[in-house]
């Protein structure tokens, strides 16, 4: 069998991941390999080298547009939009997880093997509207990211939370089967693009089952964004996972999430106009629920990563208030939105690997005074949390500028008033964080250990955080060119939004 | 130098943020050479504002302008259009006079991490410059925003032993006024297709009153919190006294004006009705704050917190003087604005050089202070004249304008709350005088531990420098104050017609800079020819 080259041109971002990852994990089965450096240096070699062909092809697919439809995977720009998030998101991780793990001292090639496994199964999830396909991708990134979530294994904390991670994905994920099966056996047609035409000529718009259908799908993926009460895994899991993990999980994860709820919900169930009309309520009750719980619970954190967990659950609020406005330009919104939060997160918990915090010594006051000691940290640290909080000229504000705007206009001025004062909650606890950085001097007996130990050195980590920060602040000045010439061309020519 | 002949109001904004990030450059151990390097850089750009912006007559027209499309983001086109004119000439140059000045007056207070306090002074006067000039809405919220963050840093920092909770408060009170704000912005940009104030404006009137009502309450909040009005005020004392000097000069000499000049330039004009409608609650709460603001000055043991509240009161003539809607009053609080920043900032600058050498600001930790440091007493008796309001003196000017305007507005509250504001002036009097009385009259305090026992030295030669311009202008500004509200007039009249303002009632007086345009010679009948709105409040 040949295949033509936009069928390879499909199938390829999918391939090049999952080529890498078991390269990496035959290398892994050499048992020297926590020992010997040159193995070490090998298996992150190639798993960047995949992530990177991957970026590359991306970029030049990017560039010629859209592919045909080839075996129910639309390589449209949307899906290359995801694939070029979710490689870098990857990359970024490979980088921090170089460092982190030998701070952990727990060098496994298999955590890279997993991470690219799940590359390749995020990318295919967002793109396609065929219900089998959609439940592979589904699985295909979550079965690694709950061993991934498990993998240090010398802390028993981590192997709790890997397991409450999993338990609840299981029953997520059963959920979303039940979902797309109730909706296959009204339809008779896996491709949900194709059941939401067929189920309202046979006037089984309002059908209480398509309804319940319908829900269940939309279950899993607010699970998979940890959105309220889907959320409870979300903290101890990130608490649980190495930094560069949790990191990856909160930005990937929640990214492909919204991209694939956005091709499935307003781009293929759309026929269903009732359906939609319904499930925005839902999310727009949701998306309350989130905004106010996740921001407050994050007040009272005195643990980063707890903190960064229920910021990551309160930043699927504000996403999701783009669903709710549900205009085209609150998709571009929530596009843009996404690579800013990528930049943000993937900063925000490389920090904690620069400033090398391992462990459990990840709290507020671990950090403290650290801003001084490393300057080029603390500055990106400065732009990160702020831009997190939605503070102008950086990227963030954008963002919640593109949502905000949007509901507005569409008259939910009162959902607006909300953001913004969850926004103003969130500005507290960001601040914290440089507090702790810049306003507070190390404790004497902190001062003490600190000096007995050896000097952080994480130079991988601190050039991703870097990375993020100048991405972050070209959020906030290139913004025109991010969302219209990047996010809204994956909408245009993805969904045929925006025309 | 072409771009620089096109492009100066860019290079007066964004030059202090290069020269910043390049000091930020610099290593740790050249905190000395940064130190100078940000004050040769301010001292420059304040050379080169004078000489761009003086000299262009004064019509009240546009000085200078830079307008170009920016960006369109969701259908909003936002312009990068910054302008001097009339209305912040002379906020500008006070910005760029005082960011010099206070880095010499403060030269040797901060001992570490000078380099860094150098370089987020120089963002924050970038944050100043740009707030002062953008034209475009969303242009001016984004320097609104990103103003906090330097000066969060120089609060936090830098401050005193509360300064984290100091700096928190102030950065949270004015986040939680902007935010609302922002969706009043977005919601009035929806209904005219941009964030240009004119197209705001003309979208403003064509929506109902209470619509327009709600929106100017955002707008006057986020404003109010920074000016700061009396109920919204309370994140002021903390901010000022936790700041370092440096930082509570600016604070109180840049960053309050800027609430003031939001009304002036945005909330009024883009709701004239609204405004006209809220006049009498914004007038009574600007007379609680000048007396309440005078009040509790006067039982303060801190001299900075003296000061810290004493400048509630003087915002409160300013916001008064907005309230009142005539030609005079608001002339007034121009004026005010530029006195309360020379003041007041020099005030602070004062007691910062006592605290350098005490270690105090402990009213009761003084006495006989004029026998140890004649000088700083000679300085600190002119400011504090200049405060309380002697004639002579800019603070008589700006307070007597706005009592007037608010005596002759033609409001029916206006005559009752002149008067009452007049008491915040006799108040001043008592709260400053019985300072100064109590810290440099009197004997000597021997006590060891006391402040005054920790005075070696009288101020020096550069201390000197930074406190004589500052008298000069005090003296200037009384004697002559035509110089620095003549630009004004024009867009001040302008701005009162088309607001459609209620003509002032009677004449007691004919105010010097009262001459052209809003003078109707119709007196007291001016009755007749009340708005709406004006009838409606009544």
């Amino acid at each position: 069998m040949s295949l033509t080259p936009s069928q390879w041109a499909a199938l390829l971002p999918l391939l090049y991941p999952v080529i890498g990852g078991c390269l990496v994990a035959l290398m892994s089965l050499d048992k020297d390999q926590a020992t010997t450096k040159w193995i070490r240096a090998a298996m992150y070699g190639t798993a960047l080298l995949a992530v990177g062909a991957t970026f590359w092809y991306l970029t030049d697919l990017w560039t010629t547009g859209s592919q045909p439809v080839f075996f129910q995977l639309h390589m449209d720009r949307l899906a290359q939009f995801t694939g070029i998030f979710v490689v870098v998101a990857a990359a970024l991780t490979i980088l921090q997880g170089w460092d982190h793990f030998h701070q952990e001292g727990w060098v496994k090639g298999e955590t890279l093997a997993l991470l690219l496994f799940s590359v390749s199964g995020m990318i295919l999830f967002a793109a396609t509207t065929h219900f089998v396909a959609l439940f592979l991708g589904l699985e295909l990134f979550s079965i690694p990211l709950y061993a991934l979530v498990g993998t240090v294994r010398a802390r028993s904390e981590s192997a709790e939370g890997g397991m409450k991670y999993f338990l609840t994905g299981a029953v997520a994920s059963s959920c979303f089967l039940m979902g797309g099966v109730l909706i296959y056996g009204l339809s008779g047609t896996l491709d949900l693009a194709v059941a939401a035409p067929v189920l309202a000529a046979k006037g089984l718009g309002t059908d209480p089952l398509v309804l319940v259908g319908a829900a269940l799908l939309l279950l899993g993926f607010l699970f998979k964004v940890s959105a309220v009460p889907f959320h409870q895994w979300t903290p101890d899991a990130y608490e649980a996972s190495p930094h560069p993990i949790a990191g990856f999980m909160s930005v990937a994860t929640k990214g492909v999430a919204f991209i694939a709820l956005l091709r499935i919900f307003p781009g293929s169930l759309a026929p269903l106009g009732a359906v939609g009309v319904k499930m925005q309520a839902v999310v727009a009750v949701l998306a309350v629920a989130t905004l106010v719980l996740g921001n407050l619970t994050a007040l009272v954190q005195t643990n980063v990563k707890r903190m960064l967990a229920y910021s990551s659950i309160s930043h699927a609020g504000y996403l999701m208030l783009g669903f709710v406005a549900g205009t085209p330009a609150a998709f571009n919104g929530v596009l843009f939105y996404l690579v800013i939060y990528l930049a943000m997160n993937m900063g925000a918990f490389g920090l904690l690997t620069a400033f090398g915090l391992v462990g459990e010594k990840t709290t507020f006051d671990d950090l403290r005074g650290l801003g001084w000691k490393r300057p080029a940290m603390g500055v990106s640290a400065a732009i990160i949390m702020l831009s997190l909080a939605g503070i102008p000229p950086m990227g963030g504000f954008y963002g919640k500028y593109m949502i905000f705007r949007e509901l507005v206009a569409t008259g939910h001025v009162g959902m607006a008033i909300l953001g913004v004062l969850a926004s103003l909650v969130s500005a507290y606890y960001y601040l914290r964080f440089l507090v702790a950085l810049f306003l507070q001097s190390p404790g004497a007996e902190a001062e003490r250990l600190a000096s007995d130990r050896p000097a952080v050195h994480a130079p991988l980590a601190g050039a991703s955080v870097l990375v993020c920060a100048a991405i972050v602040m070209a959020g906030g000045f290139l913004q025109a060119f991010l969302a219209n010439g990047f996010a809204r061309r994956a909408l245009v020519d993805g969904l045929g939004l925006l025309r | 130098m072409t771009w620089l002949n096109s492009h100066p109001l860019t290079f007066l904004v964004f030059a202090p943020t290069v020269l910043g990030f390049l000091i930020m450059a610099l290593p740790h151990s050249l905190g000395r050479l940064s130190r100078l390097l940000g004050f040769m850089g301010a001292l420059a750009l304040f050379v080169l504002s004078l000489a761009w912006l003086l000299g262009h007559g004064g019509t009240g027209g546009t000085i200078l302008i830079e307008r170009s499309p920016w960006f369109t983001l969701v259908g909003l086109p936002v312009d990068y259009h910054l302008a001097v004119d009339g209305l912040n000439l002379w906020l500008v140059l006070l910005t760029t006079f005082l960011v010099p000045l206070t880095m010499l007056g403060t030269w040797n207070s901060l001992k570490d991490r000078i380099g860094t306090f150098a370089a987020l002074f120089l963002l924050l006067e970038t944050g100043m410059l740009g707030a002062l000039m953008a034209q475009d809405l969303f242009f001016f919220y984004l320097f609104w925003e990103a103003m906090l963050i330097p000066m969060y840093f120089m609060i936090g920092v830098w401050g005193g032993d509360e300064r984290r909770y100091a700096a928190n408060k102030f950065f949270l009170y004015t986040l939680s006024g902007s935010l609302l704000w922002l969706v009043a912005l977005l919601y009035l940009a929806n209904k005219a297709g941009g964030f240009n104030p004119i197209l705001m404006g003309q979208a403003a009137s064509a929506l109902p009153f209470g619509v327009q009502c709600w929106l100017f309450i955002s707008f006057a909040v986020a404003f109010a919190i920074k000016v700061p009005l009396f109920p919204l005020h309370t994140w002021l004392p903390d901010a000022h006294v936790q700041a370092p000097t440096a930082g509570s000069v600016i604070l109180a000499g840049v960053l309050l004006k800027l609430g003031g000049y939001g009304f002036l330039r945005f909330a009024i004009p883009i709701f004239p009705a609204a405004a006209m409608h809220y006049a009498k609650p914004l007038a009574l709460l600007s007379v609680i704050a000048i007396v309440y603001g005078a009040l509790v000055a006067m039982v303060q043991r801190d001299i900075k917190k003296l000061v810290a509240y004493s400048s509630v009161s003087h915002m409160g003539f300013v916001m008064l003087g907005l309230a009142s809607f005539t030609v005079i009053g608001t002339q007034g609080a121009m004026l005010q604005m530029l006195n309360h920043g020379i003041s007041t900032g020099a005030l602070f600058l004062l007691v910062g050089m006592v605290y350098d050498r005490a270690h105090t600001r402990m009213i009761a930790d003084f006495g006989g202070v004029a026998v140890k440091m004649p000088v700083f007493t000679a300085f600190f008796l002119i400011v504090t004249l200049s405060s309380i309001g002697l004639p002579l003196t800019n603070g008589f000017v700006g307070e007597f304008w706005i009592l007037n305007g608010a005596f002759l507005s033609g409001f029916g509250w206006g005559r009752l709350y002149a008067s009452l504001a007049t008491s915040g002036v006799l108040l001043g009097a008592v709260y400053m005088l019985w300072m100064f009385k109590r810290v440099f009259w009197g004997p000597e305090n021997k006590d060891e531990d006391s402040g005054t026992h920790h005075l070696h030295s009288d101020l020096n030669a550069r201390e000197v420098a930074v406190m004589l311009p500052l008298v000069v202008l005090i003296l200037w500004m009384g004697i002559h104050p035509r110089t620095f509200v003549a630009v004004s007039e024009a867009p001040v009249a302008n701005l009162l017609r088309e607001a459609n303002a209620p003509p002032i009632r009677t004449y007691v007086l004919k105010p010097a800079v009262h001459q052209a345009p809003a003078v109707h010679e119709a007196g007291p009948e001016g009755h007749a020819a009340k708005p709406a709105a004006h009838e409606v409040h009544r």
